[in-house]
């Protein structure tokens, strides 16, 4: 029991003292996420947007599947992944196994389904006179798509929110397509799972309060944008 | 307002481009190797960086089951493989997927159980520890993941003349890795078989107090053989065969077999290098 | 030569198995101001939208300048524009929610006519022009709508019940500024009201609707 209190300690030793492995795994943890955050929103957003905005035949089937894909379990992302992008696999010349890039597909395809079923509802639920009013007022199409998405504004902000969350706390992706390589590839997670898997259950603590703090500090800069979104 | 937006979205799709192109300078080769070999240290603080010292290359290595490493060999994913599973190694050298097979050093492998030691089996030999482990029903935990050590395992219940004791209920498969399973060993007061490297860490984590104590040790049988291999260029066109070769020929040269031979784990020495030249 | 800027043939609009319009021929002349009125359900919010090409009729044509147009948005929405009841602000400030439609037509030197319309609309432009959409009240909102359409000096400004949420003095303000602008610009105007006294005083022609058919022109 005590390896919590010794881990709480440990957090703040070692962000205090700079240790080299854990700002590297902190440093890595906010490349490979921000990839991952920035691809699921440019493809997301306007996929979601596309699936809330239009009726068509088997709109309600294609709901249905982007939902079920929220329970995708990481390991499983993290397995078909690898299948794709070993040398066997069909894009094994791009060679981006083991590398932060590798990872990046991963987590945005476990980021897409949130991303896509949030905007879509985000979408859904928007007032209808807004795009009869934004017709009156003379706006074209590609402008309609910028202001329905600031109009929804609030909404996305939380779905990504959301993403970031599944994201940033997942370890199957990392472990499988990046191979938890010290210094390149070795997340907070990862690094968590490892130091657990040796005993150093204070010190798989101690970077888990790490991440909460890089967590912490994500939330306060969204938090000052949406002051500003106000 | 969306003329913030847009700029916005330059930014991330710009980021995302400089962020996803991996900028790749030295030389590097990919190493396949078991968690329990990482475990010891012997890579981060012994063989990286000498290596990259003396040759300037970086080794990027992926700690996983012994599975785990052969099959991504297969798979082409890895330019070389240090593990310690001589017949696991051969069925793959027999395949024309691994070649250059070297021996590099040994470790060992012990039994461990409790002080008291129930079923007596302190100071025997193997196979007769074995043999009254099986007798006594005592809790014996396995990892029960297909990993070296679990191989090994699976030989000593073997050599003793018996089945693995896969539906007993004093068998306890984990499924984990070693110091979960020595963990679980402890709390059950059972025996278990274990690196010593992992051994000495559990040891110092209990600081020199542990509840399982080494019981059986020092038999050839319990010899845990390391090798290098290099994924054969033929098979896998990709791999930097040229690299592996210079890593398995640096690991077996004496000035490297003499330094791990003088690896210590907490204080205590852990190899034997026995590469022949 | 028809001159009529307006001109519906043979429509007829039905929701599910109710007759909604049933109108077989109607024009607006340019320059003119047309009144609607009627009981509620007669059809005339339907007539604004499809004179607006937000809606498009069953059967028959609406024309804009003697053609038909689509009601996906096409070049014909910088001309016509309609305030509708209950009218929608976008979350922004009332100084982006009235300057929209001159952005998106990438107008130059917008602040003086955002103040312009808003002082039209009786909103003092240095305490409004910074709030946002969720400070304001009812009757604010709607005068803040309506800036955000007379700033367009549309060709055809259609106009659904324009007064219903205001005050007297607020509906005094609207009043003027809707006479006003077609005096300055020549704007063509359509008013659904149901202020008999206001249609009357203004209107030329005053159509009564009644179960979407146009029963009486004044």
């Amino acid at each position: 029991m005590d390896f919590l209190l010794h881990g709480f300690f440990q957090a703040f030793h070692l962000l205090w003292t700079g240790d080299p492995e854990t700002y590297s795994a902190i440093w890595t943890t906010v490349l490979v996420s921000t990839m991952s955050m920035a691809a699921s929103l440019l493809i997301g957003i306007p996929l979601g947007f596309s699936l809330g905005i239009n009726d068509f035949k088997g709109k309600k089937i294609l709901r249905t599947l982007v939902d079920t894909l929220l329970s995708f379990p990481t390991v499983v992302i993290g397995l078909l992944v690898y299948a794709f992008l070993s040398r066997q696999g069909p894009l094994g010349d791009f060679g981006i196994l083991f590398t932060l890039p590798g990872v990046a597909v991963g987590q945005t395809i476990l980021g897409l389904p949130i991303i896509i079923a949030l905007t879509a509802t985000a979408v859904e639920t928007l007032d209808k006179r807004l795009k009869p009013t934004l017709t009156t007022l003379g706006a074209t199409p590609r402008q309609m798509l910028f202001t329905t998405i600031l109009e929804a504004r609030h909404s996305l902000m939380l779905a990504a929110m959301a993403a970031y969350g599944r994201i940033v706390s997942e370890v199957g992706i990392s472990m499988m397509v990046g191979g938890n390589i010290k210094w390149h590839t070795r997340t907070i997670t990862t690094a968590i799972a490892l130091e657990t898997g040796k005993g150093e259950f204070s010190v798989g603590i101690a970077l888990g309060i790490v991440l909460m703090v890089v967590a912490l500090g994500v939330n306060m800069c969204v938090s000052g944008l949406r002051k500003r979104a106000r | 307002m969306e003329e913030a937006l847009k700029k916005l979205l330059y930014a991330i799709a710009a980021l995302t481009l400089m962020l996803g192109t991996p900028a790749y300078a030295a030389k590097t080769m990919i190493l396949a190797t078991t968690t329990s070999t990482a475990n010891t240290g012997l890579l981060d603080e012994l063989i990286v960086p000498q290596f990259a010292k003396d040759t300037g290359i970086e080794i990027k290595f992926i700690a996983v089951g012994t599975g785990k490493a052969l099959k991504m060999a297969e798979n082409c994913d890895v330019d070389a493989v240090l593990v310690h599973a001589p017949a696991a190694e051969q069925k793959y050298v027999d395949a024309g997927v691994l070649i250059d097979r070297t021996q590099l050093m040994y470790n060992d492998f012990v039994i461990i159980g409790p002080a008291s030691d129930p079923a007596r089996i302190k100071g025997k030999k193997v196979v007769e520890a074995m043999k009254t482990i099986a007798a006594a029903k005592s809790v014996f935990t396995s990892r029960g993941d297909n990993s070296g050590t679990n191989k090994k395992e699976i030989s000593l219940w073997n050599v003793s003349g018996m089945a693995v004791p896969d539906k007993e209920q004093w068998y306890v498969q984990t499924g984990q890795n070693m110091i979960s399973t020595i963990n679980i060993a402890a709390e059950k007061g059972g025996y278990t078989m274990t690196d010593r490297g992992t051994y000495i860490k559990y040891e110092a984590n209990h600081k020199g107090n542990a509840p399982l104590k080494i019981l059986v040790e020092g038999e050839k049988v319990l010899f845990n053989q390391y090798s290098a291999l290099a994924v054969n260029p033929e098979k896998c066109p990709s791999v930097k065969y040229d690299l592996a070769t210079r890593f398995i020929k640096w690991m077996a040269s004496p000035k490297t077999q003499e330094a791990i031979g003088k690896f210590k784990l907490l204080g205590k020495v852990l190899f034997t290098p026995n590469a022949t030249q | 030569m028809n001159t009529s800027l307006c001109e519906v043939r043979n429509v007829h609009h039905t929701y599910g198995s109710r007759t909604v319009l049933d109108i077989d021929s109607f024009y607006i002349k340019p320059g003119s101001i047309t009144g609607i009125t009627g009981p509620n359900g007669c059809g005339k919010s339907t007539l604004l939208r499809m004179l607006a090409f937000l809606e498009k009729p069953d059967r028959g044509v609406v024309l804009f300048n003697g053609a038909e147009h689509d009601i996906r948005p096409n070049p014909v929405h910088r001309e016509v524009c309609l305030l509708g009841q209950e009218p929608y602000l976008l979350k922004r400030s009332v100084r982006a929610n009235v300057g929209y439609g001159l952005n998106v037509r990438n107008t130059d030197d917008i602040e003086p006519r955002i103040r312009e319309a808003l002082h039209m609309v009786g909103l003092d432009a240095d305490d409004f022009l910074r709030r946002m959409w969720h400070e304001l009240s009812g009757g604010e909102t709607q005068r803040v709508a309506l800036a955000a359409r007379l700033v367009l000096r549309p060709k055809l400004l259609l106009l659904d019940e324009p007064t219903a949420n205001l005050d007297e003095k607020s509906s005094t303000t609207i009043r003027t500024a809707v006479e006003q602008i077609r005096k300055t610009d020549g704007t063509s105007l359509v008013i659904v009201s149901h202020d008999l006294r206001w249609l009357r005083s203004i209107c030329s022609p005053l159509i009564i609707m009644e179960r979407g058919e146009m029963v009486e022109t004044a």
